[in-house]
């Protein structure tokens, strides 16, 4: 498997302050990979480093396995919050990308403003969020990059401009068959799309791999309480809790969980992210799963 | 790269061009006035001794009319040039991309940082030098009679806005307005600094730059006093000292000092028989007393012929500067920037 992205001990300070401290993960290619996390965990820093914006204080990055530079024209960036040119028509955007992409499509870009309901002739500082956020994957995904990033695209807007956002995004990649990251903290939006997941938990990855997978091997076991140290060969707690009587608990395993003194649940996406963002607080790192790639 | 600087760059473009259209309109009307002036004046074509009273006439033929406003504008315009260019294109012009986040949509097009404000750079200085280039030009032939009747074009005040001189202004206020931008990354503050920066710019030329770029010459000439001379004194302590107008038409005096026959500057003291309040002999008396005490003019002055030569050296620096400025923007740029 190819990487889209690779960190190794990647590190970014701004004065004292760690925005991403010892980040080490793999991004495989060809695949829509979500990057969830808590805010602070490294996301946003992450995708900057990735596609030139900032460079590294520490540590090595590889992007389509170079050295990430800004205008490279293999990657393409939608930052957060959607910025464009307030004083620039929907239509001097697109020319834009005309002029400074080489490999730029003018047929998706202009089929893809016809789709959304984009106003050629509207200036893009009174366009609303949604329309913003289009307009910047737009612009993004007309120069054809290898590699979209996405930084919290959806994060500003209103439950139906988000799934339009997705909806389009989805397009993208079932037409032009480009490998998108894509950060949020909303696991919501990134199930709908996301066929590959991350979790970063404090610049960690705290678990990566197949959605499919991912929902195949976590399961929750509820019984009586007891001690939690023996769990058995191939199988890692992820997150417990007890009350009085009863533990609950959050179990990674390959193997289906045989044991008639457990009552064993499927767990949605959502759970399993939420119980390893929760899971991290507690406990010491050598607690942490290792995704399996 | 060229289309989008254009897009970004018109509005304000065309508003100062539009400023500078209204001056070189009003110069080129004018046109005819200040010849037909120097022509009927007796000025144009005049021989000797007798241009300094024909260049007077026609300056004082010239106060009345509409070319005297617009000499005094486009004077004004080439000194207040710098500081807007400064303020209205170069301090927005990074400063603005980094306050409202545009700067990482454009990053992440197929073009390099280095590249995106390398066309911006050249843009802008390009369109200030021919903008200051332009109304310098026009200004210098307009001008050519009354600086002749006037021999004053050395003259601090009228020495930068003639020549060369102005561009290097414009352009230098741009770069300094874009490189504050790029350290500020706040478009007002980076827009006060600028001004901050370029009026000083303006100030400190005259007062240190220019004279140690011209290397005055210094004369040293016995003092007559038959000529007009200023004293003040202070009538308890003796203390005086005593002014001369040089005689050096169409050079620029940058210091004129009355000295004793050691050297020193003349301060006094004063006989009080002689001069002040309690003397009894009047102007005369004075006159006579100070012509004993053997004193001399020292005079520091750049000659006018070297006009070209110190417009080109101020010039030089200038551009110098804005080189620098540059290549410190395009590296900040793309080493230090976020």
């Amino acid at each position: 498997m190819t990487s889209a992205l690779i960190a190794d001990g990647l590190t970014k300070r701004y004065g004292r302050r760690s925005a991403l401290k010892d980040c080490t993960l793999d991004i495989p290619a060809g695949h829509v990979v979500g990057l969830v996390g808590p805010n602070g965990a490294g996301k946003s820093t992450l995708l900057q480093l990735a596609c030139g914006l900032l460079d590294p204080t520490a540590g090595r990055i590889e992007v389509l396995g170079a050295r990430p530079v800004s205008g490279s024209p293999q990657v393409g960036f939608v930052a957060q919050d959607t910025p464009v040119y307030a004083g620039l028509t929907v239509a001097d955007h697109l020319r834009m990308g005309a002029h400074l992409n080489p490999s730029w499509d003018a047929a998706l870009a202009k089929r893809r403003i016809d789709q959304v309901g984009l106003d050629p002739a509207q200036k893009a500082g009174k366009l609303s969020g949604g329309q913003r956020a289009q307009l910047a994957l737009t612009v993004a995904a007309a120069k054809r990059p290898n590699l979209l990033l996405l930084d919290e695209p959806v994060a500003a807007l209103d439950p139906l401009a988000r799934r339009n956002f997705l909806q389009g995004l989805m397009e993208l990649t079932a037409e032009q068959g480009m490998s998108i990251v894509m950060s949020s903290h909303l696991v919501a939006d990134l199930e709908r799309v996301c066929d590959h997941l991350i979790v970063l938990v404090a610049s960690r990855v705290r678990v990566a791999g197949d959605v499919d997978d991912l929902l195949a091997t976590h399961h929750r076991l509820v019984g009586r309480r007891r001690d939690t140290a023996d769990l058995g060969a191939g199988r890692a707690l992820v997150e417990q809790s007890h009350t009085e009587v009863q533990s609950t608990l959050v179990v990674r395993s390959t193997a289906p969980i045989v044991d008639p003194s457990w009552q064993v649940d499927r767990l949605d996406l959502e759970d399993i992210v939420l119980a390893y963002m929760s899971g991290a607080t507690g406990d010491g790192p050598d607690r942490v799963l290792e995704g399996q790639r | 790269m060229i289309w989008m600087t254009w897009r970004q760059f018109r509005t304000p473009a065309l508003a100062t061009g539009t400023l500078l259209l209204a001056l070189l309109g009003g110069l080129a009307l004018t046109w005819s006035e200040v010849t037909q002036l120097a022509r009927e004046t007796g000025y144009t074509g005049c021989q000797g001794d007798a241009c300094r009273a024909a260049g007077e006439a026609f300056l004082q033929a010239l106060q009345p009319g509409w070319a005297s406003e617009f000499h005094i504008a486009a004077i004004g315009a080439l000194y207040l040039l710098p500081a807007l260019v400064g303020i209205f294109w170069g301090a927005p012009l990074v400063a603005r991309e980094l306050e409202s986040g545009t700067y990482r949509m454009v990053f992440s097009q197929s073009v390099s940082r280095g590249r995106w404000l390398l066309v911006k750079l050249a843009a802008g200085c390009g369109a200030a030098a021919l903008g200051a280039g332009l109304l310098s030009l026009v200004l210098t032939e307009w001008a050519q009679p009354i600086d002749g009747a006037s021999a004053d074009r050395m003259n601090p005040l009228v020495f930068a806005a003639r020549g060369i001189v102005p561009v290097g202004y414009a352009t230098l206020a741009f770069v300094v307005g874009v490189a504050t931008g790029l350290l500020l990354r706040r478009t007002l503050a980076a827009m006060a600094v600028t001004l901050l920066v370029v009026i000083s710019l303006q100030i400190a030329a005259p007062f240190v730059v220019r004279p140690w770029l011209a290397q005055p010459v210094t004369t040293v000439s016995p003092l007559h006093f038959d000529g007009d001379f200023g004293i003040s004194m202070s009538p308890d302590t003796g203390r005086m000292t005593v002014h001369v107008e040089p005689d050096r038409r169409g050079d620029w005096i940058v210091s004129s000092t009355t000295i004793t026959s050691t050297g020193a500057e003349f301060t006094g003291p004063a006989d009080m028989t002689q001069c002040g309040p309690r003397a009894s002999g009047g102007r005369e008396a004075c006159q006579r007393w100070l012509g004993e005490q053997n004193l001399s003019l020292k005079v520091s002055y750049v000659p006018g012929s070297k006009f070209w030569d110190l417009q080109w050296r101020e010039f030089g620096v200038l551009f110098a500067l804005t080189v620098a400025l540059s290549l410190f923007s395009l590296w900040w740029v793309r080493r230090r920037l976020v």
